[in-house]
């Protein structure tokens, strides 16, 4: 066993890589956290309470899976629909009966979307009820809220996309929305005419709804995922009860 | 050459890891442990049971798809995606400004404002501290609210906006 996990993990290809042998001791299990630019975020030791299944219930981690699982789904999804008024609504029921698998694609899709919208709310409901937003943590809720405010958003710009009555109608109804905040004919009219690309939905609205949600609102999203779970670490790591002992400035 | 490599090389690192306290004042002794594997194996398990319940759900639902859109035929009613349904409703009950706009505006940056409106140092990292009630109460009672107007939105509201319990059917026509 331990000849046949020198042979994978102490070569020369493996070191070249990793730079240290397997995680299986104290040392390599700090390096693989300090040398993996991906798992750097996250800090080489974490409090055993934080691991604790109601510390968090796992809520952001959830929240962080499901943005990949949306960005995996919608990276295969944009092979197959095309954000033209004509053909858009065809792609879709191209996707239900004519591609490999396209059905459950798009289903994963919408139910992981809806999902990130329901566990934003029970997340930011979570660091509430446990009091985890207080000093030092203050800016990481800030960041929290604007994330939930941006997944709105990214839902809401996804909803069009499918070019069915459902999305028409509901665009129609935001869109009316916007036409009313005040001074209506200045910010409202104009504030709709931007989102919309004309007076009303039509092509326009579709390609600038396509491009913010392919691109626009997940770049700023992802980002901000990254400047959020930093944070965590630097504030170091998760709420616990003995910080409410340190008076903070 | 063997100078020269030296040079190259990184001259410090991490050597071995010793066991101990770490030394902090006012702070009861971390009880800390190892992110791999404790905290990465636990990562990979629930990134898979969220794997499993999204493609079990997207085997046995399908997502919504009505009638290709057509802006001459306007559905009755029409709904906004259901977690803007709380604001569709808000905005039936007076000028559309108020329940469209200013609302939610103010909802946001009450929301934005949370920490620095709350300075105590109560309860941090602990479920509903009995220090904390009120504000508990408060932010609960918000919640109760928002999703009250989601389930009205929702359920409860037929053609012209009109409201309908569970149980009533909506007028033909
Ligand atoms: C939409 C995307 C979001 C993602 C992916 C995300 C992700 C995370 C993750 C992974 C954690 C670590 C602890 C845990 O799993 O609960 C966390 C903690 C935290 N989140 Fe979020 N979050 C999001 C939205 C929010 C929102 C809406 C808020 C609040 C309004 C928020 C505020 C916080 C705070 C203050 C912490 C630190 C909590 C603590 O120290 O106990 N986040 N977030």
């Amino acid at each position: 066993m331990s000849r046949v996990a020198d042979l994978l993990f102490a070569n020369r290809v493996w070191k070249s890589v990793f730079r240290h042998g397997y995680p299986s001791n104290p040392r390599n299990r700090a390096e693989v956290m300090f040398q993996n630019v991906f798992l750097h975020i996250q800090s080489v030791k974490v409090f055993k309470r934080s691991l604790k299944v109601s510390a968090t219930f796992g809520l952001g981690l959830i929240l962080a899976y499901l943005f990949l699982l949306l960005t995996l789904t919608g990276f295969l999804l944009m092979f197959y629909y095309v954000p033209e008024v004509h053909r858009a609504y065809a792609d879709m029921k191209d996707l239900e009966f004519a591609v490999s698998f396209g059905v459950v694609l798009r289903n994963m899709h919408r139910w992981a979307a809806h999902a990130m919208v329901l566990f934003t709310f029970l997340h930011m409901a979570r660091v509430f009820f446990t009091g985890a937003y207080k000093a030092p943590r203050e800016f990481n809720w800030v960041i929290g809220i604007i994330l939930l405010i941006i997944t709105l958003f990214l839902s809401l710009s996804g909803y069009l996309l499918p070019w069915d009555q459902l999305a028409y109608w509901a665009i129609t109804i935001v869109s009316n929305l916007i036409r009313t905040t005040p001074p209506a004919d200045i910010m409202g009219a104009g504030a709709s005419y931007l989102v919309l690309g004309g007076t009303q939905i039509g092509q326009n609205t579709l390609i600038r709804f396509y491009v913010m949600h392919v691109f626009g609102l997940p770049a700023i999203c992802g980002l901000l995922m990254v400047v959020h779970f930093w944070r965590i670490r630097k504030d170091g790591g998760l709420a616990r009860p003995d910080e409410s002992n340190i008076p903070l400035r | 050459m063997a100078e020269k490599q030296i040079d190259n090389m990184k001259s410090y690192g991490l050597m071995n890891l010793v066991k101990g306290k770490t030394p902090a004042i006012q702070k009861d002794p971390y009880e800390m442990v190892m992110s791999w594997p404790h905290l990465l194996f636990r990562e990979v398990v629930l990134f898979l049971i969220v794997l499993t319940v999204i493609m079990g759900m997207s085997i046995l639902f399908n997502a919504p798809l009505e009638e290709m859109a057509d802006p001459k035929n306007t559905p009755n009613p029409a709904k906004a995606p259901w977690y803007f349904l709380g604001l569709q409703e808000a905005l039936s009950w007076g000028p559309p400004v108020l329940g469209g706009i200013v609302f939610p505006t103010l909802l946001a940056v009450l929301l934005l404002a949370v920490p620095y409106l709350d300075r105590t140092r109560d309860g941090i990292g602990v479920w509903f501290h009995p220090k904390r009630r009120t504000v508990n109460i408060l932010f609960a009672m918000g919640l109760t609210f928002w999703f009250g107007l989601i389930i009205v939105g929702t359920f409860l509201r037929g053609p012209s906006w009109d409201f309908y319990w569970f149980w009533e059917a909506w007028p033909v026509h």
